[in-house]
């Protein structure tokens, strides 16, 4: 008898196609993953930033009794940010919050009092170290989106990824009044 | 190649490189070994098979190196966060981690008055940062942002190993080269089974000049390796940061400084840092780890 080489090739095509198969989702589960787990960390950092405000406003109180405008949409930015409950909106949000707490920082430079305080200096500090921690994790964020939709979308990926229910993904925009610098006037 | 160079790009063109470079390293180790095994007369195979043995044991032992001796030798101590400067570096380094997608590499700060900073850590799972307190003190924050970011890409980049792996080879090579050195003037010479004496003669010739060069070679290798990850590194750095003009200020800063003090380290470490801890290399040298720093501002003002 010869050796059958079709239901061998076949077989081993198969078992192939399988293989792969098999490789192409778990590399879709690992880049989701990774799209997960950034916005967790944004998700940390914004609630970080929403503890921390309250505190900053009892320390800047007392000295800027006549910014009352400035301090109100901070609180207001705050409260918007604690209630948003998606990404886009949340990020949004973020955005506000972060105008807001520029324009603040600007007028402060007007009271050498406050500035000289260490409570504010330490919460100023940190605030920019949450404020540039989720900016460069929406840019991890985005990275990974960019690599997720890659993998879905070029061909022959994207067969597997369509039997599989899955699609490209959106990227976190910066929205467009963040981009612009506040301007200030004392 | 005036126009701008998509950083991926960048990327994907320096890491082949670094391919190509290990690739004739490795070349010319097995040159080498076929060389040693013609001058000697020992069958081909059998050295082969030796250096094979040798080369992985040596590999595998040269891979344990002492993180906590590089540290010592530069006498790093871990950044406080009670001082705000160096709370500052630790914010820094959290926040270009998150960037990067790797774990928070752990952060020394040394007494060096020098401008200078280095990465190293076996994986990036271990990585570890260090700053000189020069470069705390002389640069802003986006400057040291993007000197940050230029040490995270090494540790990205799985530098260290490369580099490792790098020295392991060429002590390979130049201790290969010095046994048939001994080889020749003790053991059996040049006579062996017969054939073609002028084959013979040129074969000889050929397998000596390779033993000469080789070392010679495999070092000049090594600093192209070296140089290739330092303008690899600059680019992904700016990647990272998004901003390449923070590094390129930087090493205009460091450019217009000499190093303060002798480091005592070996000079094995010296490609871990940012900028040679010798010198300031002002023009492209073959002996150099670090490429000219003029032609690294250029570099990243393309991006």
């Amino acid at each position: 008898m010869a050796f059958p080489w079709v239901p061998v090739l076949v077989g081993v095509a198969v078992v192939i196609l399988v293989f792969w198969v098999i490789g192409l989702y778990n590399k879709f589960v690992r880049l989701e993953n990774r799209i997960d787990n950034a916005w967790a960390q944004i998700d940390v950092q914004l609630q970080r930033r929403g503890e921390l405000i309250p505190n900053l406003m009892e320390t800047v109180k007392g000295y800027m009794k006549h910014e009352r405008e400035t301090l109100e949409s901070v609180t207001n930015a705050r409260a918007a940010l604690m209630k948003a409950t998606d990404p886009a909106s949340k990020m949004a949000a973020e955005g506000i919050l972060e105008q807001a707490l520029g324009r603040l920082f600007a007028v402060a430079e007007a009271y050498p009092d406050l500035k000289a305080n260490t409570n504010f200096l330490q919460l100023q500090d940190e605030l920019t170290h949450t404020e540039n921690k989720i900016a460069f994790t929406r840019q991890h964020y985005n990275d990974s989106v960019l690599a997720y939709n890659n993998a879905v979308e070029q061909f022959p990926a994207n067969l597997v990824a369509k039997a599989t229910g899955r699609q490209e993904k959106a990227m976190l925009e910066v929205p467009e009044e963040t981009k612009a610098v506040p301007k200030v006037q004392f | 190649m005036d126009e701008r160079w998509l950083l991926e790009d960048q990327i994907r063109h320096n890491r082949r490189a670094t391919v190509w470079l290990f690739v004739v390293v490795f070349a010319v180790l097995w040159g080498l070994v076929l060389s040693v095994g013609i001058l000697l007369g020992y069958p081909p195979v059998l050295t082969a098979g030796f250096a094979l043995v040798f080369g992985v044991v040596y590999l595998l032992t040269a891979s344990g190196f002492s993180v906590e001796a590089i540290l010592r030798s530069a006498r790093a101590r871990p950044a406080n966060p009670q001082v705000r400067q160096e709370k500052l570096l630790l914010y820094k380094v959290e926040e270009l981690a998150l960037a990067a997608g790797i774990p928070v590499p752990k952060t020394y700060v040394t007494p060096s008055r020098d401008l200078n900073a280095f990465a190293t850590g076996r994986k990036p799972e271990e990585g570890v940062i260090a700053v000189t307190q020069g470069a705390l003190d002389a640069l802003d924050q986006e400057e040291l942002e993007g000197v940050l970011a230029h040490e995270m890409s090494h540790i990205l980049n799985q530098d260290i190993r490369v580099q490792t792996y790098a020295i392991a080879l060429i002590g390979i090579i130049a201790m290969i080269a010095e046994m048939v050195w001994w080889g020749m003037i003790f053991g059996r010479g040049g006579d062996r089974r017969g054939g073609d004496p002028r084959v013979q003669l040129v074969l000889f010739v050929v397998a000596l000049a390779f033993i000469i060069l080789a070392p010679l070679l495999s070092r000049l290798v090594y600093m192209a390796i070296s140089r290739n990850r330092e303008y690899l590194a600059d680019a992904s750095g700016a990647r990272l940061t998004r901003n390449p003009d923070g590094l390129a200020r930087a090493l205009t800063k460091i450019a217009g400084t000499e190093p303060k003090e002798s480091h005592r380290g070996d000079r094995t470490v010296a490609s871990l840092y940012l900028a040679n801890p010798f010198k300031r290399v002002r023009k492209a040298n073959l002996w150099s780890t670090h490429p000219p720093i003029d032609e690294r501002i250029r570099r990243l003002g393309r991006m």
